[in-house]
């Protein structure tokens, strides 16, 4: 057919009634995915495999769908999920657990005691799950009746409750979502939401009616996958999502914060449950071995000013191991405040003398800091602070910038002499941290350690573990006094976390927890 | 002086753009200890994010460094770094590329097939392998760069060697029996590098691009050392409160790599006839046209 000039200007006049025709069709669609209720929430990573008994997807998207048997409150309080009521006995070598009645998954499939123990026997006690006090010390259950279920274990376990809320591997899949070799298919479990579809692009999720605890008001979950950070904040302010933040699932910088705050963007920041803390590694730097060189370190530079400064006095300069809404966090140690006089008399002292770098023996007291960007934002900067803070007591402090893959190998292996490091926050606390990062003789993979000292730390928090309930708080404490003393590590900052969401987005509360996806008491408005 | 009068009127024949950012860039690389007004690297954490002012003409930075004096001493990192790389990069690629010129045969088709690899992998995929390989440091990043860099400038000198071989002097200086010694250092070299160092100079804006590439990565320089690249990583998450952190290292950087990149091909458009203007054009058509009628 050839193209008169007739069909080409009939064409024309046609087009724009095509386009608008389409554009409303558009918006028609936008409109109604809006007006039925979706909560679009930013991740910055897809959401991946999340078979509840293994360790790759997000937390927070399996957080939708599988639920434990018990949640890990505000301030870590034990809340009841799927087990309405529990019992540690037998000085704590015994846990008895009630589950909830009515309550099915979302395949149809009754939870009862068999659905749980068909979920614990494909992780408890092997040894990949280990670092889990209560599979390493699991021994046997027996079954009371279909809604009673005992555990028993070798020795008492610590935090034996806290380990049960975690989202991997301690949550619960239908039995049924498996195939004949018990190969996991879908992720179907026992909370609110069903996953309608998954890619890397977005996962959608819509809500399961017959869920036994509150229905949500909303009727469909949206998660968007938006890698980079400027673009979740552009998003946020086009009304493109409704709900960004927290640590791991899309972080936003404390000045993205106060750039949204300004826009008009409700914003939510609390001091969540993990510390930004310097280590050292005396194995590698002879000067470090001397408990003066860290604590003039750890009052030569001003955590007050840095924290106005990078973190907008957003992040509460720290003195302890850990925040306080941490269960054990212990006494309150002060806020080491900087003394450029006390440190270089301590330096002084120890041997390390001179105008400009100090020297010892014809050695300079230079110290390697190792960051990424990465791993955490906003490092580089805190390391040139460090940099210029301690050169003004004359120590010379060299910045090695490394990237992603370079830390995970050079953290283990221990090559650096200064790091900054993360604990593992709630609701890993306070074992996570003192077991993975203290104790030498676990190994925590590529996380590394925070201070080594096998001789006398090791056996305080080996202590520790083995204290009975009531002993716990001294023999935890005796671990903190131990590494304030020592002068093991220097907290910086307890990590702010923080969350923004759309203006439409009612009653919005954060989570209890870095692995929680908070929908609970949303309600969206027009 | 009369070298100095040469080279003037030679340089006013190049776009003034040009001229006037590669020079700046030069003297500011130069002599930039002496034209901070402030320490480059002294914090002052109450004084973050300030803006343009008296004591700071171009503001603080985001733990209160002079913004200015960082700009100056960015160039200093970079002259120095593009001038290192490009020494290691020439003086490998140079002789690689005449001795093939020189020997040809087997010893040619040898190491050019070498260069050819060199050449078909990116330059910042080279020197992002090595810098993993042998870790972030500022030595590394030149030692990086240069590996990355050699395989351009040895095809080109080998080329130029090759051209220079087949001259008649060549010729007669083999049958009066000058050593190979002599051909190669005394009269092989001299003209190669001429050719090259052209090439280098529309290279080193490449150059300098690749330093503030990987050291916005943060595999480069490394703190405190002020350099472009690093600026602008460090200004980002300040984008929308203070764009001017932003704007200038990026405006800076790229003044200087388009002035190297006019300059290099200036340079070397100079030795080919440049194609009539259209007003000159117009003209010729007028007056061939009144042929035509006379």
């Amino acid at each position: 057919m050839t193209a008169s000039r007739r069909t080409f200007l009939k064409g024309l006049a046609v087009a724009p009634a095509l386009f608008g025709g389409l554009s409303s069709t558009i918006s028609a669609y936008a409109q109604k995915a809006k007006a039925h209720g979706d909560l679009i929430v930013a991740i910055a990573k897809p959401a991946g495999n999340l078979d509840p008994h293994k360790y790759i997807g997000l937390w927070a998207v399996q957080d939708l769908m599988f639920e434990p048997l018990m949640r890990y409150g505000k301030n870590g309080q034990i809340e009841p999920a799927l087990a309405t009521e529990w019992a540690v006995e037998d000085n704590g070598k015994l846990l008895r657990v009630k589950l909830r009645q009515n309550v099915t998954f979302q395949d149809g499939t009754s939870w009862d005691a068999e659905a749980m123990m068909w979920n614990l026997d494909r992780w408890i006690g092997k040894p990949a799950n280990n670092w889990m006090n209560s599979s390493r010390l699991y021994s046997g259950h027996r079954i009371v009746d279909p809604h009673t279920v005992e555990l028993q274990f070798k020795e008492p376990v610590l935090g034996l409750l806290y380990e049960f809320s975690y989202v991997r591997p301690s949550r619960f899949l239908s039995p049924k979502s498996v195939d004949k070799d018990g190969n996991y298919q879908a992720p179907v479990g026992t909370g609110p939401w069903i996953q309608e579809s998954a890619s890397n692009s977005e996962s959608t999720f819509k809500r399961f009616d017959g869920y036994w605890g509150d229905l949500p008001t909303f009727e469909h979950v949206e998660l968007k996958v938006l890698p980079d950070s400027r673009s979740r904040m552009a998003a946020l302010r086009a009304g493109e999502i409704d709900l960004a933040g927290g640590d791991y699932l899309a972080p936003i910088k404390a000045t993205e914060a106060k750039a949204l705050e300004s826009a008009g963007i409700p914003v939510t920041v609390e001091t969540g449950t993990t510390t930004i803390v310097l280590a050292y590694n005396p194995d590698r730097n002879e000067a470090l071995k001397d408990v003066r060189v860290r604590k003039a370190i750890n009052i030569g530079f001003d955590r007050a000013a840095i924290g106005q400064v990078l973190y907008q006095s957003l992040a509460e300069p720290a003195g302890s191991l850990f925040p306080a809404n941490v269960p054990h966090a212990g006494k309150r140690f002060d806020v080491a405040k900087r003394d450029v006089e006390a440190a270089k008399a301590l330096l002084e002292v120890a041997g390390w003398s001179g105008s400009g770098i100090r020297e010892k023996d014809g050695k300079k007291l230079s110290l390697e800091l190792v960051v990424s960007e990465e791993q955490m934002a906003g490092s580089r900067s805190l390391g040139e602070i460090l940099q210029s803070q301690l050169g003004e007591i004359g120590i010379e402090l060299t910045i090695r910038s490394v990237d992603h893959a370079s830390r995970h190998s050079d953290i283990p292996a221990r090559k650096y002499d200064m790091a900054l490091f993360y604990t593992l926050g709630a609701p890993y606390e306070p074992f996570g941290t003192l077991v993975g990062l203290f104790l030498s003789t676990f190994n925590n993979g590529v996380d590394g350690k925070l201070f080594l000292d096998p001789a006398n730390l090791d056996p305080l928090v080996l202590a520790a573990t083995s204290a009975s309930e009531a002993d716990v708080a001294g023999a935890t404490q005796a671990i903190y006094d131990w590494l304030y003393n020592e002068v093991a590590i220097s907290p910086l900052f307890y990590a702010p976390i923080i969350w923004a969401h759309a203006p439409r987005v009612q009653g919005f509360t954060p989570p209890s927890t870095e692995y929680d996806l908070p929908y609970k008491n949303i309600t969206l408005g027009a | 002086m009369k070298f100095l009068r040469e080279f003037l009127s030679y340089t006013s024949s190049l776009p003034r753009l040009a001229i006037w950012a590669v020079g700046t860039f030069l003297f500011l690389g130069i002599f930039a200890p002496w034209l901070t007004p402030h320490d480059p690297n002294a914090q002052n954490l109450l004084q973050a994010h300030l803006g343009p002012s008296f004591a700071h003409w171009l503001g603080t930075d985001h733990v209160g460094r002079d913004t200015l004096s960082r700009l100056i001493l960015s160039a200093r990192t970079s002259v120095v770094g593009m001038t290192l790389v490009l020494v290691l990069a020439l003086s490998v690629g140079v002789t690689i590329g005449t001795v093939a010129g020189y020997r040809r045969g087997w010893v040619e088709e040898g190491l050019m097939r070498i260069v050819d690899v060199g050449l078909a992998m990116p330059s910042l995929i080279v020197a992002l392998a090595v810098i993993g390989i042998f870790g972030t440091g500022y030595w590394n990043m030149i030692l990086a760069l240069a590996l990355a860099w050699w395989p351009g400038s040895a095809r080109i000198s080998r080329a130029v060697a090759v051209n220079v071989m087949n001259r008649p002097h060549i010729e007669s200086l083999r049958v009066l029996g000058a050593s190979p010694a002599r051909i190669y250092f005394h009269h092989l070299l001299p003209a190669t590098l001429g050719a090259v160092l052209v090439y280098a100079t529309a290279d080193a804006g490449a150059v300098a691009l690749a330093i503030a590439t990987l050291s916005f990565l943060g595999l480069g320089i490394q703190p405190p050392t002020p350099e472009w690249g690093q600026m602008l990583v460090d200004a980002l998450p300040y984008l929308e409160s203070s764009p001017r952190q932003v704007i200038l290292p990026g405006l800076a950087l790229t003044l200087a790599v388009i002035g190297f990149n006019l300059l290099g091909e200036s340079i070397a458009l100079n030795r080919v006839p440049t194609p009539l203007s259209r007003k000159i054009l117009r003209q010729r058509r007028i007056t061939a046209a009144a042929w035509k009628k006379a």
